[in-house]
């Protein structure tokens, strides 16, 4: 067992708690200009401030740390800081960020397994574990792309996946011979921790709205699961004698709680915020959790030998519900006939059914329409009060009858009158102004009120052309010492049958 | 006690042969504790991991005892409970050095004073506080407390520090058992 220590851009390998090799990431293309700079520089009699002001003028990011150092130093340190480095071969290396290992030719836990390492430029260097030399050497992503998280699963000789989470909030997946990662999952929120899980190779990435998702292999969202705390790492749990893999959630506060799957069988408190968690064998005893905490504690936790997590209860219960068909109708030859056609004219279904649904809000919009313009029910919105009318007979006497509805469930109306106005030269009335009394809510009264038409032959034939708009009369519904009317109605006299009145 | 019951007390003994259970952790030590009380010309080199149980033989104060040298791995400690049933005695071996596993040890302890088997019956319990030699073992005061042995009353108990290798203190517990034993078998009688 060795322990590979990434510091900068360099992998320390310690064996047996002692220093066995040190290896260094490659070293990246230097711009020409830098390079020309430091060569200018390294002679003696230059003027070094031009060449830094030819520095300061490409692109921070591009430069290698030495030079980003040289255009930041003030004035006076800059002569012996050139002094001191320019003589030194120029490098540009880029830092490891994390880190994880491969196993190389065997899934024993136990077999070889090669170092991977993945640095801030997004590359991704797979190590000889005996010679350290690169055996395969990849691109995150053709994007911009700061790894933050790596894990590997598989055989390097075989067929391997590695999955990276990124700062830019996405995951890519690297295969076997692969030069360029593939973006397969796309966050909304950067990723705290990620786990794969072994077997369905699943993979459960935390973010930090406290959310923890599934993807498939491929990055099909399974399911997502909220915690009651942002989330600050996690653990995969595998236990072979319960042939299941939990995953130790580890949140703000020191709760760590135990996921099979989406459902939560158990937790556990340490006494801080967990930083890292960490399961597998410790000494003698297989199933040991080790947590580290923010405050910098330590704490052990072994796992019963007993323990079951409740999963045989909740397996009990699924397969009776399983087992118990659902009450399916049998598929006729009609159902069969009926997909087909569906499977044949989904296009000319679908448009069938959007036109109907645009005939029926058209039938719907008209139907209102109608039903404002409509004279015969007239309505107040605020008083909760329904004004209809009907008029009874040939002509040329007639029967009014008004209907008042109290609409208001709890509420009485009171103090109403209604008041009859017309031409009196056309109708006669038996009464102008009628008293309405108390109307419960919800009920209704009726008002009946004698029209007589005055029709004289003279005039008949005269006004002929202005019956259609004189022939109306005019209700009005008015409480008690209020000036406006409460309601107002217009009802269309029929007009009296000339044939059929005979003096 | 008269003389003839004395005699057929021994005779008794003699043909007598009580199981014992030695069970404990995995790497505390039972395999060489038993080894230890073999006979030189039966006695193992050396002890591997014992997997799933071993059944050893070995007098001591002209009782015969069978020993059923349990497994202490993790995976085998189910296979402890079906021995409970008919057993004499019983040998905790702990390894006082495993400072980390004292809770495991105590989590399997619970476990077997809880079983029904063993919790009506006043079996004996002897512990080893194995690897005594080690230099961060703890002392058998102190296993007692972190056990909480104190809290055992319906059970004789006795625990002694050990060095399965050269065999320190094996001898002072193995003796306290075989008086133990002989005792409830006396008042069985």
């Amino acid at each position: 067992m060795v322990v590979g220590v990434a510091c900068g851009s360099d992998l320390l390998i310690y064996k047996n708690n002692k220093p066995f090799y040190k290896f260094s990431v490659p070293s990246l293309p230097i711009l020409a200009l830098e390079q020309d700079a430091w060569q200018k520089l390294s002679e003696p009699d230059t003027d070094s401030s031009k060449i830094i002001e030819n520095l300061k003028n490409t692109p921070f990011g591009l430069l290698s740390p030495r030079s980003q150092t040289l255009v930041n130093l003030p004035q006076e340190d800059i002569k012996e800081f050139i002094e001191k480095y320019s003589s030194i071969h120029l490098t540009k290396s880029s830092p490891i960020t994390c880190m994880t290992s491969l196993k190389r030719n065997s899934e024993d836990p136990l077999a070889i397994s090669c170092p991977v390492l993945a640095t801030e430029q997004g590359q991704v260097y797979v190590l000889d574990p005996q010679s350290f030399t690169i055996l395969h050497e990849a691109h995150i992503s053709n994007a911009k792309a700061t790894p933050s998280i790596i894990r590997a699963s598989g055989i390097l000789d075989i067929e391997f996946r590695i999955i990276v989470a990124c700062r830019e909030m996405f995951i890519t997946l690297l295969r076997r011979g692969w030069l360029e990662g593939k973006i397969i999952i796309q966050t909304v929120l950067p990723i705290v921790d990620m786990i794969l899980m072994p077997g369905d190779n699943f993979i459960c990435a935390a973010t930090t709205d406290k959310m923890l998702h599934c993807y498939t292999k491929r990055g099909n969202k399974l399911w997502s699961v909220k915690m009651n705390q942002p989330i600050t790492c996690l653990c995969l749990i595998p236990l072979k004698h319960l042939s299941i893999a939990l995953v130790a959630v580890g949140m703000q506060g020191g709760a760590i709680h135990l996921y099979h799957s989406r459902h939560s069988v158990d937790f556990i408190t340490a006494p801080d915020t967990p930083s890292a968690i960490v399961f597998g064998q410790l000494g003698q005893e297989e199933h040991v959790m080790v947590i580290i905490t923010t405050s910098g504690t330590m704490n052990f936790k072994i796992l019963k030998r007993t323990a079951d997590f409740n999963l045989n209860r909740d397996n009990s219960i699924s397969p009776a519900a399983q087992s118990k068909p659902l009450p399916l109708p049998k598929r006729s030859k009609l159902f069969l006939e009926q997909s087909m056609r569906e499977r044949q004219h989904a296009v000319d279904m679908h448009q069938s059914f959007q036109q109907d649904l645009v005939r029926l809000r058209l039938i719907a919009a008209r139907t209102v329409v109608q039903v404002n313009s409509n004279q015969a029910a007239a309505g107040n919105e605020k008083e909760q009060l329904k004004l209809s009318a009907q008029v009874l007979g040939l002509g040329p006497m007639f029967t009014l009858i008004l209907t008042l509805e109290n609409m208001n469930s709890d509420k009485a109306l009171i103090e109403l009158s209604a008041v009859f106005h017309c031409k009196p030269s056309i109708y006669k009335l038996s009464s102008y102004i009628s008293a309405i009394p108390l109307i419960p809510p919800g009920l209704a009264y009726k008002i009946e009120t004698k029209v007589k038409e005055c029709l004289n032959s003279e005039n008949s034939t005269e006004e002929g052309a202005a019956i259609s708009t004189t022939q109306i009369i005019r209700v009005f519904i008015v409480r008690l010492g209020q000036v406006q009317p409460v309601l107002a109605a217009t009802i269309n006299m029929p007009p009296t049958d000339p044939l059929a009145y005979t003096v | 006690m008269g003389l003839f019951q004395k005699l057929a007390f021994f005779l008794g003994i003699r043909r007598k042969e009580v199981n014992v259970l030695v069970i404990g952790l995995n790497n505390s030590g039972k395999s060489t504790i038993i080894n230890h009380f073999k006979d030189e010309e039966e006695k193992v080199a050396e002890i591997v991991p014992t997997v799933g149980f071993n059944v050893e033989k070995f007098q001591n104060q002209n009782l015969s005892f069978t020993a059923f040298d349990m497994s202490g791995h993790g995976r085998y400690r189910d296979l402890w409970e079906h021995y409970y049933k008919d057993c004499h005695g019983i040998i905790f071996v702990i390894d006082s050095s495993d400072r980390l596993r004292l809770v495991v040890v105590k989590d399997e302890l619970d476990l077997l004073l809880q079983h029904p088997d063993i919790c009506n019956r006043k079996i004996p319990i002897l512990f080893f506080g194995n690897k005594m030699d080690c230099k961060d073992a703890l002392s058998s005061v102190k296993i007692a407390a972190g056990l909480g042995l104190d809290k055992i009353m319906d059970k004789p108990w006795h625990i002694s520090a050990s060095n399965a290798l050269t065999g320190d203190g094996l001898q002072e517990g193995v003796e306290w058992l075989t008086q133990q034993i002989r005792e409830t078998i006396v008042t069985r009688n």
